[in-house]
């Protein structure tokens, strides 16, 4: 719980990062007050839970199918941490890697009162380094109720970064946070590349 | 004879400096003897001699030489070492062994360090309890009297305690004077931020899991005071980190690159440090009239405080330590040791006699302890 927690606290402020520029003009434009945005990120917010619900479920329900036999229960979990908390890592210290944010396309719907679901879809579902190490750990849970709590875990983590959304136009010193978050998420994927070698190295020690 | 006029001046200085080291001198004293001067053994009584004198002589040739930096750095990095020294003697005599059991932590035996208390004070506020397992009033590294000295020393120096009170800080200062030149030059300013984003991920760690996580598993430290006893893959796992990070952070970076690289990218009790400089009396001033913009400052700056852009404005940013190197550095004596308030370029000497008389009474008091013991252990080892 505690790791998918922080794991969604770190990536949460890269994604705000990447998909603020999305975000901010939509929750920021036209004379919407702090009441309309709040709403705005609470629809954004219950796509987001519920979507993660459901990648919760077919995680848990495709890891009940692949890692049964021994040898992939033992060394495959540990490869994919230290694959995808690398590929974090990388997202996060390679200064020109290019960072963009899948809701994009939100720019090309028409209906205003869709955007903030269709925001909350992307926003859940592009595949970014710490979706796949949360997705790598709601598939290595025994139930699939562990796999919920993980990713509301993540949910949880993630979410605390949008909570200031509507108040966003009164923020200073943005970029200075923008880069603080950045390194969060590097740390965090050190955490799950520690891991995941731990993980390798056990399954090894144990046989 | 030749040249009274020098001659007097010299003198002059000279009783000034005596004068200016005499309070010093009797506060020192008072501390390292414990009120209580004893001389009855003789490796004690001459321990006691070379501390004592060891500090006012290097407090003296600061007033004397106008110098801060190079007499700083000796203090700080003797203390560093021997309070390496003095934890791990500690450590042995108790334990036979520098690590520590599940039992040692269930027991509250693990000595306290400065670098836990960014992770105490959520838990601290919500449970009402500590998170590490040490004595709150204990005789030796106890939590109490550890998180008062650093809340004062936060309070006045700011993150000036990096530099002046800091028992660890004096390994990568001293690594980062190993080489004349830096081999690595090129370093994104942005790095100087990590602390923050190490601070952020401990303190929530911490708060979720109510186990300082830094202590547990990032400290470099641990490599040179004391560490979990290794008895699977996860305390191997931590012990790799520590050496890790210690070689990386406190070894090689500061060697090549001549900055102090732990405080400056890793330390989270450096990044409360850095928000406490805010409030501190104390700073650096650049006065720009003197200036002469040749940037030496920025080049021997070690926690990247300095950029030019910031000296070309007078600004010197909030990750000074308020080490000296620039202040001996700068020939043209623009950037000076302040007090706010008072222009730049105007009371320099009160300034920076103020100022060093603060803080080297923090050094000394910090150090006085762990280098008495250092010093008497060695002396008993040369002698027997």
């Amino acid at each position: 719980m505690a790791d998918s927690f922080i794991l969604g606290l770190s990536i949460g402020s890269a994604c705000l990062v990447t998909c603020g520029m999305v975000m901010f003009p939509y929750f920021m434009a036209g004379s919407a007050g702090v009441r309309k945005i709040t709403q705005d990120l609470l629809i954004f917010l219950s796509v987001r839970l519920i979507i993660y619900f459901i990648l919760a479920s077919i995680a848990w329900y495709f890891g009940q199918k692949v890692f049964t036999t021994g040898l992939l229960s033992k060394y495959l979990p540990g490869a994919l941490y230290v694959i995808f908390a690398g590929l974090l890592i990388r997202y996060s210290i390679v200064k020109n890697s290019r960072k963009t944010c899948p809701a994009e396309l939100a720019a090309k719907i028409d209906n205003k009162k869709l955007i903030p679901v269709f925001l909350g879809i992307v926003n859940s579902v592009g595949l970014c380094p710490a979706l796949l190490l949360i997705l790598t750990t709601g598939a290595t849970k025994e139930t699939v109720t562990q796999s919920w709590l993980a990713f509301l875990a993540f949910f949880a983590g993630s979410s605390i970064w949008f909570l200031p959304v509507p108040f966003a136009g009164k923020f200073r010193k943005k970029k200075v946070m923008e880069t603080i978050g950045i390194f969060a998420t590097g740390l965090a994927g050190t955490i799950y590349m520690i891991k995941g070698i731990t993980i390798i190295i056990g399954g090894i020690i144990n046989g | 004879m030749d040249n009274p006029g020098k001659t007097l001046q010299s003198k002059k200085t000279l009783g000034m400096s005596l004068l200016y080291t005499l309070p010093m001198f009797l506060i020192t004293f008072m501390f390292i003897s414990g009120g209580k001067p004893s001389f009855s053994d003789t490796t004690g009584t001459m321990a006691f001699f070379i501390t004592f004198l060891g500090m006012n002589v290097l407090f003296f040739l600061m007033h004397y030489t106008g110098k801060t930096d190079r007499f700083r750095a000796v203090l700080f990095i003797v203390f560093a070492l021997s309070l390496s020294f003095t934890l791990i003697k500690n450590i042995v005599d108790i334990r036979n062994s520098m690590s520590f059991s599940q039992a040692d932590i269930v027991e509250c035996k693990i000595p306290f360090c400065h670098l836990v208390i960014p992770m105490m004070i959520i838990p601290a506020a919500f449970t009402k309890s500590i998170i590490f397992p040490g004595t709150i009033l204990g005789n030796f590294a106890n939590i109490s009297s550890m998180v008062v000295l650093w809340g004062i020393a936060t309070i006045v120096l700011g993150r000036g305690f990096c530099s002046w009170g800091c028992f660890y800080g004096g390994w990568d200062d001293g690594f980062s004077r190993l080489r004349k030149k830096p081999l690595l030059r090129k370093i994104g300013d942005n790095w100087k931020w990590m602390p923050f984003a190490v601070l952020f991920m401990v303190a929530i760690t911490a708060a979720l899991t109510l186990i300082p996580t830094y202590c547990d598993w990032i400290c470099p430290f641990k490599t040179v005071t004391e560490f979990e006893q290794v008895t699977g893959v996860e305390s191997a796992a931590k012990a790799g980190v520590f050496i890790s990070l210690f070689g990386g952070l406190v070894v090689f970076l500061p060697a090549f690159t001549k900055k102090r690289t732990q405080c400056s990218f890793l330390c989270p009790l450096g990044a409360v440090n850095t928000l406490s400089n805010k409030i501190t009396p104390f700073t650096i001033k650049i006065d720009k009239k003197t200036c002469n913009e040749c940037f030496k400052c920025v080049d021997v700056c070690p926690m990247f405080a300095l950029t030019p852009d910031g000296v070309r404005s007078g600004n010197v940013s909030v990750f000074c330590s308020k080490c000296g190197k620039c202040v001996d550095a700068c020939s043209k004596k623009a950037i000076h040791y302040g007090i706010k308030g008072i222009p730049a370029g105007t009371m320099k000497n009160f300034s920076r006699n103020i100022f060093l008389f603060v803080s080297f009474l923090f050094i000394a008091v910090f150090s006085a302890g762990s280098i008495l013991f250092t010093v008497q252990s060695l002396l008993s080892l040369i002698l027997k």
